[in-house]
Protein backbone atom coordinates (compact mmCIF):
# COMPACT_ATOMS: atom_id res chain seq x y z
CA UNK A 1 0.00 0.00 0.00
CA UNK A 2 0.93 3.58 -0.69
CA UNK A 3 2.18 6.00 1.79
CA UNK A 4 2.12 9.38 2.22
CA UNK A 5 5.45 11.38 0.27
CA UNK A 6 7.38 11.18 -3.29
CA UNK A 7 5.29 8.85 -5.36
CA UNK A 8 4.88 9.17 -9.37
CA UNK A 9 1.71 9.84 -11.10
CA UNK A 10 1.41 7.44 -14.63
CA UNK A 11 -0.59 8.71 -17.52
CA UNK A 12 -1.09 6.69 -20.48
CA UNK A 13 -3.09 8.50 -23.16
CA UNK A 14 -5.34 6.51 -25.53
CA UNK A 15 -8.19 6.75 -28.07
CA UNK A 16 -11.41 5.41 -27.04
CA UNK A 17 -11.55 2.77 -30.48
CA UNK A 18 -7.97 1.20 -29.83
CA UNK A 19 -7.54 -2.29 -29.38
CA UNK A 20 -5.30 -4.72 -28.24
CA UNK A 21 -5.82 -8.31 -29.19
CA UNK A 22 -9.33 -7.42 -29.66
CA UNK A 23 -10.39 -6.03 -26.57
CA UNK A 24 -10.10 -2.25 -25.69
CA UNK A 25 -6.96 -0.62 -24.81
CA UNK A 26 -7.54 0.70 -21.70
CA UNK A 27 -9.18 -2.27 -20.25
CA UNK A 28 -6.21 -4.29 -21.21
CA UNK A 29 -4.44 -2.31 -19.37
CA UNK A 30 -6.59 -1.79 -16.42
CA UNK A 31 -6.26 -5.60 -15.82
CA UNK A 32 -2.93 -5.77 -16.20
CA UNK A 33 -2.43 -2.85 -13.66
CA UNK A 34 -5.05 -4.79 -11.12
CA UNK A 35 -3.46 -8.05 -11.38
CA UNK A 36 -0.06 -6.37 -10.70
CA UNK A 37 -1.30 -4.90 -7.42
CA UNK A 38 -1.32 -1.44 -8.56
CA UNK A 39 -3.18 0.40 -5.63
CA UNK A 40 -5.66 2.54 -7.72
CA UNK A 41 -6.51 3.50 -11.31
CA UNK A 42 -8.92 5.44 -13.21
CA UNK A 43 -9.81 5.46 -16.49
CA UNK A 44 -11.03 9.25 -17.73
CA UNK A 45 -13.07 9.88 -20.84
CA UNK A 46 -12.29 13.05 -22.77
CA UNK A 47 -15.19 14.92 -24.30
CA UNK A 48 -12.73 16.26 -27.27
CA UNK A 49 -9.44 16.53 -28.57
CA UNK A 50 -7.10 15.55 -31.14
CA UNK A 51 -3.54 13.68 -30.77
CA UNK A 52 -0.78 13.08 -32.99
CA UNK A 53 -2.94 12.34 -36.20
CA UNK A 54 -4.36 15.78 -35.56
CA UNK A 55 -7.91 14.24 -35.81
CA UNK A 56 -10.03 16.01 -34.05
CA UNK A 57 -12.20 13.41 -32.00
CA UNK A 58 -15.28 15.33 -30.11
CA UNK A 59 -18.50 13.82 -28.87
CA UNK A 60 -21.96 15.53 -31.08
CA UNK A 61 -25.06 14.16 -31.07
CA UNK A 62 -24.52 14.17 -35.24
CA UNK A 63 -21.70 11.93 -35.50
CA UNK A 64 -21.06 9.80 -32.36
CA UNK A 65 -17.47 9.22 -32.22
CA UNK A 66 -15.68 6.88 -30.90
CA UNK A 67 -12.71 7.65 -30.94
CA UNK A 68 -12.91 10.16 -27.58
CA UNK A 69 -9.44 10.79 -25.55
CA UNK A 70 -9.14 8.28 -22.70
CA UNK A 71 -6.47 8.70 -20.19
CA UNK A 72 -5.19 5.96 -17.66
CA UNK A 73 -4.29 7.46 -14.29
CA UNK A 74 -2.38 5.73 -11.26
CA UNK A 75 -0.05 6.73 -8.58
CA UNK A 76 2.45 4.39 -7.48
CA UNK A 77 5.95 4.16 -6.08
CA UNK A 78 9.38 4.75 -8.52
CA UNK A 79 10.02 1.23 -8.23
CA UNK A 80 6.42 -0.06 -9.13
CA UNK A 81 6.21 2.16 -11.75
CA UNK A 82 9.85 0.89 -13.24
CA UNK A 83 9.05 -2.20 -13.10
CA UNK A 84 5.53 -1.94 -14.92
CA UNK A 85 6.78 0.48 -17.36
CA UNK A 86 7.60 -1.98 -20.09
CA UNK A 87 4.66 -3.66 -20.70
CA UNK A 88 2.79 -0.97 -19.97
CA UNK A 89 4.92 0.89 -23.62
CA UNK A 90 4.04 -2.13 -25.29
CA UNK A 91 0.33 -2.19 -24.21
CA UNK A 92 -0.42 1.37 -24.80
CA UNK A 93 0.88 0.90 -28.57
CA UNK A 94 0.40 4.23 -30.16
CA UNK A 95 -0.27 6.23 -27.54
CA UNK A 96 1.34 8.33 -25.43
CA UNK A 97 2.35 8.00 -22.00
CA UNK A 98 3.81 10.80 -19.25
CA UNK A 99 4.87 10.22 -16.09
CA UNK A 100 5.67 12.70 -13.06
CA UNK A 101 6.64 13.23 -9.76
CA UNK A 102 3.99 14.13 -7.70
CA UNK A 103 3.79 14.12 -3.59
CA UNK A 104 1.10 11.95 -1.80
CA UNK A 105 -0.10 13.80 0.78
CA UNK A 106 -2.98 11.23 1.96
CA UNK A 107 -3.14 7.95 0.69
CA UNK A 108 -6.20 6.37 0.54
CA UNK A 109 -7.65 3.49 2.80
CA UNK A 110 -9.33 0.28 2.20
CA UNK A 111 -12.95 1.04 3.36
CA UNK A 112 -13.48 -2.06 4.92
CA UNK A 113 -11.09 -3.51 6.85
CA UNK A 114 -11.52 -7.43 6.80
CA UNK A 115 -14.09 -8.57 9.32
CA UNK A 116 -12.43 -10.07 11.93
CA UNK A 117 -15.55 -12.16 13.18
CA UNK A 118 -16.32 -15.05 11.06
CA UNK A 119 -19.05 -17.96 11.29
CA UNK A 120 -17.65 -21.29 12.44
CA UNK A 121 -17.68 -22.47 8.83
CA UNK A 122 -15.96 -20.00 7.31
CA UNK A 123 -12.61 -20.82 8.51
CA UNK A 124 -12.25 -24.69 7.33
CA UNK A 125 -8.79 -25.65 6.05
CA UNK A 126 -7.12 -28.79 5.98
CA UNK A 127 -9.20 -32.01 6.78
CA UNK A 128 -12.98 -32.17 5.90
CA UNK A 129 -15.16 -34.68 4.40
CA UNK A 130 -17.36 -34.66 1.56
CA UNK A 131 -20.59 -35.82 1.83
CA UNK A 132 -22.56 -36.81 -1.47
CA UNK A 133 -26.03 -38.29 -1.79
CA UNK A 134 -27.24 -39.83 -4.32
CA UNK A 135 -31.65 -39.58 -4.89
CA UNK A 136 -33.43 -39.15 -7.77
CA UNK A 137 -34.97 -36.45 -9.70
CA UNK A 138 -38.78 -37.21 -8.73
CA UNK A 139 -38.08 -37.57 -5.72
CA UNK A 140 -40.15 -36.05 -2.72
CA UNK A 141 -40.22 -34.71 0.47
CA UNK A 142 -43.49 -32.64 1.77
CA UNK A 143 -44.61 -30.69 -1.48
CA UNK A 144 -41.19 -30.46 -2.79
CA UNK A 145 -38.40 -31.59 -4.27
CA UNK A 146 -36.25 -33.93 -2.30
CA UNK A 147 -33.48 -31.96 -3.50
CA UNK A 148 -34.66 -28.85 -2.83
CA UNK A 149 -35.61 -29.85 0.55
CA UNK A 150 -32.06 -31.06 0.97
CA UNK A 151 -30.29 -27.79 0.03
CA UNK A 152 -32.94 -25.78 2.25
CA UNK A 153 -31.74 -27.99 5.19
CA UNK A 154 -28.02 -28.00 4.87
CA UNK A 155 -28.70 -24.16 4.50
CA UNK A 156 -30.37 -23.72 7.45
CA UNK A 157 -27.77 -26.32 9.40
CA UNK A 158 -25.09 -23.91 8.29
CA UNK A 159 -23.52 -26.70 6.11
CA UNK A 160 -20.47 -24.43 4.52
CA UNK A 161 -22.55 -25.32 0.99
CA UNK A 162 -23.89 -27.93 -1.29
CA UNK A 163 -24.33 -28.05 -5.16
CA UNK A 164 -26.67 -30.31 -6.69
CA UNK A 165 -26.15 -31.85 -10.10
CA UNK A 166 -27.93 -34.09 -12.43
CA UNK A 167 -26.76 -37.37 -14.46
CA UNK A 168 -27.26 -38.00 -17.74
CA UNK A 169 -27.35 -41.68 -17.91
CA UNK A 170 -27.63 -44.64 -15.30
CA UNK A 171 -29.50 -46.91 -13.57
CA UNK A 172 -29.41 -47.78 -8.92
CA UNK A 173 -31.38 -50.39 -7.27
CA UNK A 174 -34.22 -51.04 -9.57
CA UNK A 175 -31.88 -52.05 -12.62
CA UNK A 176 -33.81 -49.37 -14.66
CA UNK A 177 -31.86 -47.22 -16.54
CA UNK A 178 -32.08 -43.49 -16.81
CA UNK A 179 -31.48 -40.89 -19.13
CA UNK A 180 -32.09 -37.25 -20.30
CA UNK A 181 -32.61 -38.38 -24.28
CA UNK A 182 -36.23 -36.85 -24.91
CA UNK A 183 -36.94 -40.35 -26.49
CA UNK A 184 -36.18 -42.43 -23.26
CA UNK A 185 -39.27 -44.09 -21.65
CA UNK A 186 -38.00 -42.27 -17.88
CA UNK A 187 -37.21 -39.13 -16.95
CA UNK A 188 -36.10 -39.57 -13.51
CA UNK A 189 -32.24 -38.93 -13.52
CA UNK A 190 -30.06 -39.43 -10.59
CA UNK A 191 -29.28 -36.23 -9.02
CA UNK A 192 -26.54 -36.02 -6.89
CA UNK A 193 -25.87 -33.15 -4.17
CA UNK A 194 -22.41 -32.69 -2.81
CA UNK A 195 -21.41 -30.80 0.61
CA UNK A 196 -17.67 -30.07 1.99
CA UNK A 197 -17.87 -29.19 5.98
CA UNK A 198 -16.01 -30.67 8.86
CA UNK A 199 -16.97 -34.41 10.01
CA UNK A 200 -18.88 -32.89 12.94
CA UNK A 201 -21.30 -30.98 11.26
CA UNK A 202 -21.78 -33.21 8.27
CA UNK A 203 -22.73 -36.15 11.27
CA UNK A 204 -24.95 -33.92 13.00
CA UNK A 205 -26.86 -33.63 9.40
CA UNK A 206 -27.09 -37.14 8.79
CA UNK A 207 -29.79 -37.87 11.43
CA UNK A 208 -31.75 -35.33 9.19
CA UNK A 209 -30.80 -37.32 5.61
CA UNK A 210 -32.51 -40.47 7.81
CA UNK A 211 -35.94 -38.57 7.84
CA UNK A 212 -35.64 -37.68 4.86
CA UNK A 213 -34.36 -39.69 2.42
CA UNK A 214 -35.85 -42.78 1.92
CA UNK A 215 -34.51 -44.32 -0.65
CA UNK A 216 -30.76 -43.17 -1.90
CA UNK A 217 -26.92 -43.18 -1.17
CA UNK A 218 -25.14 -41.16 0.93
CA UNK A 219 -20.98 -41.82 0.36
CA UNK A 220 -19.20 -39.77 2.94
CA UNK A 221 -15.17 -39.20 1.65
CA UNK A 222 -11.72 -37.69 3.12
CA UNK A 223 -10.93 -34.48 1.79
CA UNK A 224 -8.79 -32.06 2.20
CA UNK A 225 -9.83 -28.01 1.55
CA UNK A 226 -6.90 -26.15 -0.40
CA UNK A 227 -8.74 -22.92 -0.28
CA UNK A 228 -11.58 -21.31 1.14
CA UNK A 229 -12.61 -18.25 1.10
CA UNK A 230 -15.81 -15.65 0.60
CA UNK A 231 -16.16 -12.13 -0.06
CA UNK A 232 -18.49 -10.30 2.57
CA UNK A 233 -21.89 -9.34 1.94
CA UNK A 234 -22.58 -6.01 2.60
CA UNK A 235 -26.39 -6.73 4.04
CA UNK A 236 -26.70 -9.94 6.35
CA UNK A 237 -28.59 -12.69 4.03
CA UNK A 238 -32.22 -13.49 5.32
CA UNK A 239 -33.21 -16.77 6.69
CA UNK A 240 -34.47 -18.63 4.42
CA UNK A 241 -38.29 -18.12 4.28
CA UNK A 242 -39.28 -22.35 5.13
CA UNK A 243 -38.30 -22.92 8.21
CA UNK A 244 -39.89 -26.68 7.27
CA UNK A 245 -36.63 -27.82 6.00
CA UNK A 246 -35.37 -27.61 9.41
CA UNK A 247 -37.74 -29.82 11.09
CA UNK B 1 -33.77 -49.78 5.71
CA UNK B 2 -30.71 -48.64 6.75
CA UNK B 3 -27.26 -50.22 5.70
CA UNK B 4 -24.10 -48.57 6.71
CA UNK B 5 -20.04 -50.12 5.17
CA UNK B 6 -17.47 -49.13 3.62
CA UNK B 7 -17.01 -48.86 -0.09
CA UNK B 8 -15.22 -47.41 -3.00
CA UNK B 9 -16.10 -44.86 -5.55
CA UNK B 10 -14.62 -45.26 -9.06
CA UNK B 11 -14.36 -42.43 -11.07
CA UNK B 12 -13.94 -42.71 -14.90
CA UNK B 13 -13.57 -39.25 -17.06
CA UNK B 14 -13.53 -39.15 -20.60
CA UNK B 15 -15.61 -36.99 -23.77
CA UNK B 16 -18.53 -37.17 -24.98
CA UNK B 17 -17.58 -37.96 -27.97
CA UNK B 18 -15.59 -41.14 -27.38
CA UNK B 19 -17.09 -44.38 -28.73
CA UNK B 20 -16.87 -47.87 -28.08
CA UNK B 21 -17.81 -50.16 -31.55
CA UNK B 22 -19.30 -47.56 -32.64
CA UNK B 23 -21.43 -46.88 -29.74
CA UNK B 24 -21.04 -43.79 -27.07
CA UNK B 25 -18.46 -44.95 -24.56
CA UNK B 26 -20.97 -44.15 -21.65
CA UNK B 27 -23.31 -45.85 -22.42
CA UNK B 28 -21.30 -49.24 -22.64
CA UNK B 29 -19.89 -48.92 -19.41
CA UNK B 30 -23.28 -48.34 -18.17
CA UNK B 31 -24.00 -51.35 -19.62
CA UNK B 32 -21.43 -53.31 -18.39
CA UNK B 33 -21.57 -52.17 -15.15
CA UNK B 34 -25.48 -53.54 -15.00
CA UNK B 35 -24.70 -56.55 -17.10
CA UNK B 36 -21.72 -57.28 -14.34
CA UNK B 37 -24.39 -56.67 -11.69
CA UNK B 38 -22.66 -53.29 -10.21
CA UNK B 39 -24.58 -51.65 -7.62
CA UNK B 40 -25.12 -48.18 -9.96
CA UNK B 41 -23.61 -45.98 -12.21
CA UNK B 42 -24.71 -42.44 -12.68
CA UNK B 43 -22.97 -40.57 -15.93
CA UNK B 44 -22.12 -36.87 -15.38
CA UNK B 45 -21.64 -34.45 -17.71
CA UNK B 46 -19.54 -31.29 -17.58
CA UNK B 47 -19.70 -28.30 -19.03
CA UNK B 48 -16.12 -27.48 -20.27
CA UNK B 49 -12.79 -28.69 -19.15
CA UNK B 50 -9.64 -30.41 -20.66
CA UNK B 51 -7.84 -33.55 -20.15
CA UNK B 52 -4.31 -34.81 -21.18
CA UNK B 53 -4.60 -33.43 -24.98
CA UNK B 54 -5.34 -30.50 -23.51
CA UNK B 55 -8.04 -29.86 -25.96
CA UNK B 56 -10.47 -27.70 -24.81
CA UNK B 57 -13.74 -29.76 -24.60
CA UNK B 58 -17.03 -27.98 -24.09
CA UNK B 59 -20.89 -28.29 -24.97
CA UNK B 60 -22.20 -24.92 -26.69
CA UNK B 61 -25.94 -24.45 -28.27
CA UNK B 62 -24.22 -22.92 -31.05
CA UNK B 63 -21.95 -25.43 -31.88
CA UNK B 64 -23.64 -28.79 -30.98
CA UNK B 65 -20.37 -29.89 -30.69
CA UNK B 66 -20.57 -33.38 -28.73
CA UNK B 67 -17.28 -33.38 -27.08
CA UNK B 68 -18.12 -32.46 -23.41
CA UNK B 69 -16.50 -34.01 -20.28
CA UNK B 70 -17.99 -36.78 -19.02
CA UNK B 71 -17.55 -38.86 -15.74
CA UNK B 72 -19.10 -42.22 -14.84
CA UNK B 73 -18.99 -42.92 -11.15
CA UNK B 74 -19.80 -46.52 -9.69
CA UNK B 75 -19.88 -47.11 -5.96
CA UNK B 76 -19.77 -50.31 -4.33
CA UNK B 77 -17.94 -53.06 -2.04
CA UNK B 78 -14.82 -53.03 -2.83
CA UNK B 79 -14.97 -57.06 -4.05
CA UNK B 80 -17.28 -55.99 -6.83
CA UNK B 81 -15.22 -52.85 -8.37
CA UNK B 82 -12.40 -55.36 -8.23
CA UNK B 83 -14.56 -57.28 -10.76
CA UNK B 84 -14.83 -54.15 -13.18
CA UNK B 85 -11.46 -52.67 -13.32
CA UNK B 86 -9.91 -55.18 -16.06
CA UNK B 87 -13.16 -54.48 -18.41
CA UNK B 88 -12.18 -50.73 -17.88
CA UNK B 89 -8.64 -51.19 -18.56
CA UNK B 90 -10.10 -52.85 -22.00
CA UNK B 91 -12.51 -50.07 -22.80
CA UNK B 92 -11.12 -46.35 -21.66
CA UNK B 93 -8.55 -46.44 -24.29
CA UNK B 94 -7.73 -42.52 -23.10
CA UNK B 95 -9.36 -41.32 -19.90
CA UNK B 96 -9.07 -41.16 -16.31
CA UNK B 97 -10.07 -43.69 -13.59
CA UNK B 98 -9.40 -42.25 -9.76
CA UNK B 99 -10.64 -44.24 -7.07
CA UNK B 100 -11.49 -43.81 -3.73
CA UNK B 101 -12.48 -45.10 -0.25
CA UNK B 102 -15.66 -43.95 0.69
CA UNK B 103 -18.53 -44.75 3.83
CA UNK B 104 -21.63 -45.43 2.77
CA UNK B 105 -24.92 -44.99 3.80
CA UNK B 106 -28.15 -46.99 1.74
CA UNK B 107 -31.69 -46.23 2.34
CA UNK B 108 -33.78 -48.50 0.74
CA UNK B 109 -37.62 -49.12 0.24
CA UNK B 110 -37.25 -52.88 0.20
CA UNK B 111 -36.30 -54.80 2.61
CA UNK B 112 -36.13 -58.57 0.69
CA UNK B 113 -32.64 -60.18 0.02
CA UNK B 114 -30.35 -57.38 2.16
CA UNK B 115 -27.04 -58.82 3.08
CA UNK B 116 -26.59 -60.14 6.56
CA UNK B 117 -24.39 -57.25 6.91
CA UNK B 118 -26.09 -54.30 8.52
Amino acid sequence: MLSAGKAMKFSIYLSEGSKHHGVPTYSSILDFLFYRGVSGATVLKGIAGFGADHHMHAASIVEISDNLPLKIEFIESREKVNELLGKLEELAGTGMIEVQETTLAKPAKISKPKAPVLPAHLKMEGKAKMMRIYIGEADRWKDKPLYNALVEAMRANDIAGVTVYRGILGYGAHRRMHSDKTLHLSHDCSIMLSAVDTEEKLRLFLPLVDQMVEEGLVVLSDVDIIKYSYRALDVDMPESPSGSASV
Amino acid sequence: MKEQYQARMVRIHFGEGDKLQGKPLHEAIVAKCMELGMAGATVYRGIEGYGASTRIHHSSHWTFSKDAPIMLTVIDREEEIEKLIPHLDVMVEEGLIAMSRVEVIRYSRTSANAPAQA
